[in-house]
């Protein structure tokens, strides 16, 4: 759809199969679905703190992979890992495998400006940039050195993110005079403007009404059908409505439980996931 | 019942004392009115000593109260009840028109007295099509590598402006050597009101929306230029004088009035008022001189700004220290934007946090506090005794002045990058740029009003700096203006230092002096203002 391919990203990543069959294998509702995001043993510190201990999941292709969990668990961290944004942290340290179609982010030849062309994410509280709503969604294309027509572009993903219909008119005004809901849609807008092969959301409705988290839920379902989307999120009820697969994170950063969220919801294997999602801790 | 039970029920809490929070109140209250007004009478006195009001005839007061303060009181009042926002335009207005007149007597010392105007025109020829190349360069050659780039152009500029010699004439060679040349006030017309005209154009079109707009507002902005030469000389006024002037204060000012009714309808009475205060002060000025009332006799005077120091403190002027600080400013600017602005970013985003860089930091807030007679003594050591300059030159008094301003350029731009919100850099690394992209696309953008800012501040501090040009053998007369950059300079506060130390007496003391402290304070608060100006608007923005 939208946008062309980058050179860089031939490049890098070139391996497109899954290096691990099992893995797709054992998913047990998208068994078809081939794995996009591998992770082997992540382990996480912070200085001395051991903020992800041995986190082993599989993300499949074209669906919601909610991440939910108390406060401080690792959630956001795990995220930030898979386009390595912990990398921009100096006393951050990552140690095991993620791999994106079969290829390990943490490899010495991988580029991590590179690899966050091709992973898009949106953050928690809405961040445009001070510059108009048009240039704010080619902002991508222009740093990326994307040809094409970017009118178009704008047009498109401004309307995927459901937000055309209330800035056509207003495309060259500032991204910050638009409402918090209506900014977090920029922000989405901007981040599939260069068509990424995954969405990294890092609660992007926390900071927002329940009438703008409802549109960006509806949003988020949406763009499962062409990206592959990982969601952190507080909001349990969030996490069961608009996901196909749950990973609970608890206190320690650990992973207690990855299923698919319908299980998770109605018959966890483990105590403190059912603890948890019934509200008696965390 | 109810309210007997509500009254014992308050007056149950008691009472809180608040004596010694009342006594600190007015204990700040006296702190702060104390320097204040002791600073407004210190400037009162000298504002009386160089402008001496009381020595006018009371019809010229009574003249000007009628022209202009009365109608200016009324109208004034009048839009303070009504209309806040047009009474603040046009303040604006009216500030923009007195600080651009300032600004536009400097532009002329420098353009039309220190440059040659032909010298300038030739040279901004050759900046024409030296930045013409480059954007063509960039605009349709997208695939030549970064650095095969920037050496085609540093390679087009340098050849543009200086040539080979001996092989290849440069451009201003030639315009100075073409057979037929233009005129004084051609040449400025076409280079500042040409630039003028750029700047008022982009202004309008962005405006009003519409490119055809902008053209006719820049087209129109040349006309009034070119009518300032032809019809200055009838009015008395130099062409190339009222070129500078129309060009640098009138059709910018007019241009922001005009564009700031075009946005906001319901600010156009602030215009009345705007002209209310120019209309009254030109039927004052031509009624006083129909009337033969003269006028006080001011130490601040034409006289004094144009001609240069003398034995007998009446005869003597300002002007070559002018020229000199305006020279000096132009130096220090161009060596300590650059130096303090890329210290400031690297230090900022790119320097890890080590021992070394905290190092850094602490010794650059104390060189911040270094006496500024010991930069002199520094400009003394390395330009003067170690690198063998001459002394007292604009280009090592400037050098000078830019190694003391530079520690607070640099704080002040850390401190404006610092502000920039981290949430934007993380956007900007999450779509994928590489640190130079995010901070020359999000980071500077965004840093460059405070930035600037930070810079005039600290230009202001420049301006008023005596000791270290005393250290490095700046002349303390200088009977004409500093021409190129290894002329010999003098600076305002070095005159005004000088007439109160070595001409030292009763005249220079209550004429000369005040004089010469009013003109550096008006200089300063121009500068400052456009400071306070950019701060706002940086404000009101975010």
């Amino acid at each position: 759809m939208t946008g062309t391919n980058d050179p860089t990203n031939d490049e890098m990543l070139v391996e497109t199969d899954v290096s691990d069959g099992l893995s797709a294998a054992e998913s047990s509702v998208t068994d078809d679905a081939e794995t996009v995001i591998e992770s082997k043993d992540i382990n996480v510190w912070y200085g001395d703190d051991h903020a992800l201990t041995d986190i082993s999941m599989e993300i499949p292709e074209n669906s919601v992979t909610a991440m939910i969990g108390p406060s401080g668990c690792g959630k956001s961290t795990f995220l930030r890992c898979i386009n390595r944004m912990n990398d921009l942290i100096d006393v951050a340290r990552v140690e095991g495998d993620l791999t994106l179609r079969g290829k390990n982010v943490y490899d010495d030849d991988v580029d991590p400006v590179a690899l966050r062309r091709r992973v898009g994410m949106v953050f928690q509280k809405p961040n445009p940039f001070p510059k108009s709503i048009y240039d704010n969604v080619v902002y991508g294309l222009k740093i990326q050195g994307i040809d094409g027509d970017y009118d178009q572009i704008v047009e498109d993903s401004l309307k995927r993110a459901a937000l055309w219909d209330e800035v056509k008119d207003r495309l060259h005004e500032s991204g910050l005079d638009l409402s918090g809901g209506q900014q977090q849609r920029l922000c989405i807008a901007r981040a599939i403007a260069t068509d990424p092969e995954v969405l990294l959301m890092d609660e992007p409705a926390s900071a927002l009404d329940p009438v703008a988290t409802s549109q960006i839920e509806d949003l988020v379902e949406e763009l499962a059908e062409d990206y592959t989307v990982v969601i952190v999120t507080h909001n349990m009820q969030q996490a069961a409505r608009i996901s196909d697969k749950t990973a609970v994170f608890l206190t320690g950063g650990e992973l207690v439980e990855f299923d698919d969220t319908q299980k998770i919801f109605e018959n966890p294997e483990s105590q403190r996931v059912e603890d948890y999602i019934t509200g008696k801790f965390g | 019942m109810a309210t007997e039970q509500d009254s014992s029920y308050a007056q149950g809490f008691g009472q809180v004392s608040r004596t010694a929070g009342l006594v600190f109140r007015y204990l700040l209250l006296a702190a702060t009115m104390f320097g204040i007004v002791t600073l407004a009478v210190l400037l009162v006195y000298v504002a009386n000593d160089a402008i001496q009001p009381l020595t006018a005839d009371a019809g010229w007061h009574l003249t000007f109260f009628l022209t202009l303060v009365l109608p200016t009181i009324l109208v004034g009042g009048a839009l303070y009840r009504r209309n806040r926002e047009a009474l603040k335009l046009g303040g604006m207005v009216v500030g923009a028109l007195l600080v651009s007149l300032l600004f536009s007597g400097g532009v002329a010392i420098v353009f039309v007295d220190i440059i040659p105007p032909l010298t300038g025109f030739s040279y901004a020829v050759g900046l024409a099509v030296a930045v013409a190349g480059t954007v063509l360069l960039t605009k349709y050659e997208t695939q030549i590598p970064f650095t095969a780039r920037v050496a085609a152009t540093g390679l087009l500029f340098f050849l543009s402006l200086f040539g080979v010699p001996g092989y290849f004439h440069s451009i201003p060679e030639l315009v100075q050597q073409a057979p037929v040349v233009p005129t004084d006030w051609i040449i400025l017309t076409l280079v500042l009101g040409g630039l003028t005209a750029l700047v008022v154009g982009q202004y309008i079109a962005r405006v009003r929306e519409d490119t055809k707009a902008g053209v006719a507002a820049g087209a129109s902005a040349l006309v009034l230029t070119a009518l300032g030469a032809i019809v200055g000389p009838f009015v008395g006024i130099d062409a190339n004088a009222l070129v500078v002037v129309t060009a640098v204060s009138f059709v910018p000012t007019a241009a922001y009035a005009g564009g700031s009714v075009i946005t906001r309808e319901e600010l156009k009475p602030g215009l009345v008022f705007a002209a209310t205060v120019i209309v009254g002060a030109l039927v004052g000025a031509v009624a006083v001189d129909a009337l033969g009332f003269a006028g006080p006799q001011a130490w601040t005077d034409w006289q004094f700004l144009t001609s240069s120091h003398s034995g007998s403190a009446e005869n003597a002027g300002l002007y070559p220290a002018i020229g000199g600080s305006i020279l000096l400013m132009v130096t220090v600017a161009a060596l300590s934007f650059p130096l303090g602005v890329g210290a400031a970013v690297y230090l900022e985003e790119y320097a890890p946090d080590n021992r070394f860089t905290r190092f850094i930091d602490v010794n650059i807030s104390n060189l911040a506090g270094v006496p500024s007679v010991v930069y002199g003594l520094l400009g003394l050591g390395v330009f003067v005794t170690y690198l063998g300059q001459a002394t007292g030159t604009v280009l090592i008094g400037g050098a000078t002045l830019a190694l003391l301003i530079l520690p607070i350029v640099i704080i002040s731009s850390r401190e404006a990058i610092r502000s920039v919100p981290n949430d934007m850099r993380q956007a900007s690394y999450g779509m994928g740029a590489t640190r130079w992209q995010t901070v020359r696309n999000v980071v500077l953008p965004e840093a460059f009003p405070g930035i600037l800012t930070g810079t005039i501040l600290a230009l202001g501090r420049a301006i008023g700096e005596t000791a270290p040009l005393i250290m490095i053998g700046a002349p303390n007369v200088v009977f004409n203006l500093p021409t190129e950059l290894s002329s010999k300079v003098s600076a305002m506060p070095l005159q005004v230092y000088a007439w109160s130390s070595l001409f030292a007496s009763e005249d220079f003391y209550t004429k000369a002096v005040p004089a010469g402290v009013v003109v550096l304070l008006a200089v300063l608060l121009a500068m400052n203002s456009i400071a306070i100006v950019l701060r706002n608007k940086y404000e009101s923005e975010t």
